[in-house]
């Protein structure tokens, strides 16, 4: 744990740049800023997504499921506003914990399936997921219409001292600051997965599970811990996204475009890093708004180009790029920033 | 005694890749298994690791019965393995590769102290040099080297090895058998599977000679090489399949 | 029970699993011979699709016809895919190999739906797409019927192929063992382009045919990926064999369930997954 320290403060750090870039925004553009809050909150849920899938796939696990959690955890949220009198920011850790128990038992009966095999299984059991949560009484979950979600926040209009556009950058702002908190989260996993003995028991599993174990590795934890935490996180992110969009709708809300981003990203960023799949996000969440504001139509012609060209010249990812470019020094031994999948 | 195999027996449908198999181990031993090709010695050393399972006999180490064991459970209990084809872990440096075991070899190994198992067994293998090389940029020497020095820092109490000097030079193999020995004189009980003799008559305090996945004889080295059998039964047949 | 009910599911599904077969048995030579994981599979038997609705409206052509024009169409867009790109990911991890063929789904279905649009489109006005059969209660659509056989004398001829022809034995050499098979002489990457194009034109025919019996959009390709893929790790990878019954087992299950489950029809999907998902994970306790 004390090898994280380093990377924990600069966590911080990062929390500190988060916390205060509303009100640089606002300070400089203005109206304009509303927009940009909203993408960044945007490029901030994709890099919440790539953490989370790339932390599962440090141990060999190539999951198609994470729309399930994303899904399960959005689903909590709107359940428990509807059904509860709880307040609606308990939908975070009830949906962390709803995914987290869906992840433990999805995870104990595919332990023996490997590669394309468990890929498929947790593919299978997003689709069956999604279709027992619109068979649902509809009373409960709302069936194929789905579900209102209520906001999380609900601005608070002072006329004559506030302009009509910052009601928006209220809302925007508050909401950027959950998922500001959740990224840090995120990012805290992905550290400690990285720096501590966790690192060594998830590369040894998802190199070679049969002599891991034989070096005294117990791979069915290290899998499932990976399971239980990517799942916790992504189902967070739903529950989220469910408040700021308002609504919950099976085919929407378990779409497997969540699921292709999620793996998208750390590959395009670089896998088993912590920067690679933040980067991605960034990049990527950059690159699909530049080009829709260019192109308009057919823009994702253009993303789609961008990933196929991205892994024929950067197969290690951009920080392998980095990597391979900044040759490499004699690192210290506990140094892994480098490596790229 | 440190490793009891009684009547153990692995059949794969109708073959019967070992049967009737029962020796021990005594502590401090260096143990020997030798045989033609094909005869079941790495199928028996898996099923003592914990990747094959048996279809009848028991293992115990150090008298607790491992048979239903899982591998990592076998480890924590003192058994430790180095593979025939060398498996490190490539993408991550030697260092790294030995921290593996030294940290999950013994449950609940705090970071210092398993640092300190990784560094005396980096130093024992002589790799404390190449400690930040990623394993996949190592020689063959060096990577049973490797092997060695992982299964060394999970602290074993009984070491396998699985024809260690398989494509080694004869100077490496010297360094190889050092390294085995030196082993073997701070108290590690090692049982080991070999095709080099003069390793084996250097080595072995006991040999067991295995064919046709029986046991043949056994008793020291002198013992089993003068026994007319065992010369029948490397001479007289045609080796040409490799033992897995 | 109705057995009537009991017999048309039976028979939809069993007509259902040919088209199955047809587009499955494609992915498994992608995975088998070449060994690449394409998740941009599907959107073949999107183009086919689209390719046969386009010389349908532009030039009257029956969908029968077009299939002259898709299916060597397809062999060439295939072999052109692989050659720009899936060639350089081969030996590269299987992420990278999704990553790009994500990445060219992502691209052929954005074309597609720049070119023709979100609507659904389908040919509808062929003389013989509501003709039928009734055999004691039970309806048998001729164009299903037709897909079916042809998805079967495709599936068949493939089987052939790869089990007598020289090419077919090139090509299972190559998946068995890339390295000695070079060293014998074969071209190796020859083989993987002629693979891949097939794969492709198998899928586009598949296509053709959806383009009668539905309404396809440009998104339909992806569905179809995810259905093949599962269907042939449910076969058993490098089991192209058993594409055949794993089509019928998820075909007909997910056609009873349509038929006599009420509101069985919202079902199909997770039924067929259901199936998967299950054979999966007993399938992996017994190899203990």
């Amino acid at each position: 744990m004390r090898r994280a320290l380093p990377d924990l403060l600069w966590t911080l750090l990062l929390a500190a740049a988060v916390a205060l870039a509303p009100t640089v925004l606002k300070a400089l553009f203005a109206q304009a800023s509303v927009s940009y809050l909203s993408l960044a909150s945007n490029a901030i849920s994709l890099a919440i997504l790539a953490l989370s899938w790339d932390l599962l796939a440090r141990t060999g696990q190539l999951s198609l499921a994470h729309a399930a959690f994303y899904g399960a955890g959005a689903y909590t949220a709107a359940i428990l506003a509807k059904a509860s009198g709880l307040p609606l920011a308990m939908g975070l850790p009830l949906a962390a914990l709803t995914a987290a128990l869906l992840a433990l038992g999805l995870g104990s009966v595919t332990l023996r399936l490997r590669g394309i095999y468990f890929a498929i299984a947790t593919l299978a059991f997003t689709e069956v997921l999604k279709a027992v949560v619109q068979e649902l009484p509809t009373g409960l979950a709302g069936g194929a219409a789905g579900l209102n979600v209520p906001p999380l926040f609900r601005p608070h209009f002072v006329p004559g001292v506030m302009q009509r556009w910052e009601i928006a950058f209220q809302r925007n702002e508050a909401y950027f600051y959950v998922y500001g908190g959740l990224l840090v989260l995120a990012i805290a996993a992905s550290i400690v997965t990285q720096r501590t003995r966790l690192r060594a028991a998830f590369t040894a599993v998802r190199t070679n599970e049969e002599v891991a174990a034989v070096m005294g590795v117990r791979p069915a934890r290290a899998k499932l811990l990976a399971f239980v935490l990517s799942s916790a996180l992504v189902g967070m992110l739903g529950a989220l996204e469910a408040m700021r969009l308002g609504s919950v709708i099976p085919d929407g809300t378990f779409a497997i475009s969540t699921t292709v981003f999620a793996l998208v990203t750390p590959i395009f960023g670089g896998l088993y890093t912590t920067l690679g799949p933040i980067l991605g996000a960034g990049v990527l969440s950059a690159v699909e708004e530049t080009l829709k504001r260019t192109f308009a139509e057919g823009y994702l012609i253009g993303y789609g180009i961008v990933l196929v060209a991205s892994i024929l010249f950067m197969p290690r990812g951009i920080v392998g790029l980095f990597a391979r470019l900044t040759r490499r020094r004699a690192a210290p031994p506990t140094s892994d920033v480098e490596e790229g999948g | 005694m440190m490793l009891r195999v009684d009547a153990l027996e692995k059949r794969f449908g109708g073959l019967a890749a070992v049967q009737d198999l029962s020796f021990e181990v005594e502590e401090g031993e260096a143990f020997a298994i030798i045989g033609p090709n094909g005869a079941g010695k790495t199928t028996t050393l898996n099923m003592i690791s914990g990747l094959l399972a048996p279809t009848a006999g028991r293992i115990e180490l150090a008298g607790r019965d491992i048979t239903e064991a899982t591998s990592a459970e076998r480890c924590h209990a003192g058994l430790g393995r180095a593979f025939q084809v060398v498996q490190p872990f490539p993408e991550m440096t030697v260092e790294e590769n030995v921290m593996v075991g030294a940290l999950y070899g013994k449950r609940g190994t705090p970071y210092a102290e398993a640092r300190r198992r990784a560094e005396d067994a980096l130093e024992r293998s002589g790799l404390s040099a190449l400690r930040s090389v990623p394993a996949e940029e190592l020689t063959l020497l060096q990577e049973k080297r490797l092997e060695i020095a992982r299964a060394l820092a999970t602290d074993p109490r009984v070491l396998l090895l699985d024809e260690v000097m398989a494509g080694l030079r004869p100077a490496e193999a010297r360094l190889a058998v050092d390294l085995v020995r030196e082993v073997r004189d701070r108290g590690v009980t090692v049982v080991f599977i070999e095709h080099v003799m003069p390793v084996v008559r250097d080595l072995a305090d006991r040999v067991l000679v295995m064919d046709y996945g029986r046991p043949l004889a056994s008793g020291s080295y002198q013992q089993v090489t003068a026994d007319p059998r065992v010369v029948e039964a490397y001479l007289g047949r045609d080796d040409e399949e490799g033992e897995r | 029970m109705d057995l009537t009910l009991l017999a048309q599911g039976l028979v939809s599904g069993v007509l259902a699993a040919g088209l199955y077969a047809l587009v499955s048995v494609g992915l498994a030579l992608a995975i088998g011979v070449i060994g690449v994981i394409n998740f941009a599979h599907g959107e073949f038997f999107m183009i086919g699709a689209f390719l046969a609705y386009q010389l349908y409206v532009s030039f009257g052509f029956d969908p029968l016809l077009s299939l002259i024009f898709v299916a060597p169409a397809l062999f060439v867009i295939g072999a052109v895919i692989y050659q720009t790109t899936i060639r350089y990911v081969l030996k590269a991890p299987e992420l990278n190999q999704m990553l790009l063929t994500f990445g060219l789904s992502i691209v052929l279905q954005n074309l597609a739906l720049v070119i023709w649009g979100g609507d659904p489109r389908s040919i509808s006005d062929v003389p013989y797409r509501s003709v039928g059969y009734q055999i004691g209660g039970v309806s048998i659509g001729l164009v299903p019927l037709g897909s079916f056989l042809i998805s079967l004398v495709l599936v068949l001829a493939l089987y052939a192929v790869l089990a007598r022809s020289k090419v077919g034995r090139a090509m299972r050499a190559v998946a068995q063992n890339r390295i000695g098979a070079s060293l014998v002489g074969l071209e190796v990457n020859r083989i993987y382009l002629v693979a891949f194009a097939l794969s492709a034109l198998l899928a586009g025919i598949g296509g053709v045919m959806i383009a009668v019996i539905q309404s396809p959009t440009p998104t339909v390709g992806f569905a179809f990926t995810l259905k093949a893929f599962a269907i042939v790790v449910l076969a058993g990878l490098g089991n192209i064999r058993g594409i055949l019954w794993a089509s019928l087992a998820v075909a007909v299950s997910e056609s009873l369930v349509a038929t006599l489950v009420p509101n069985g029809d919202a079902l199909r999907n997770a039924v067929f997954f259901a199936i998967i998902f299950i054979v999966l994970v007993v399938r992996a306790r017994r190899t203990a």
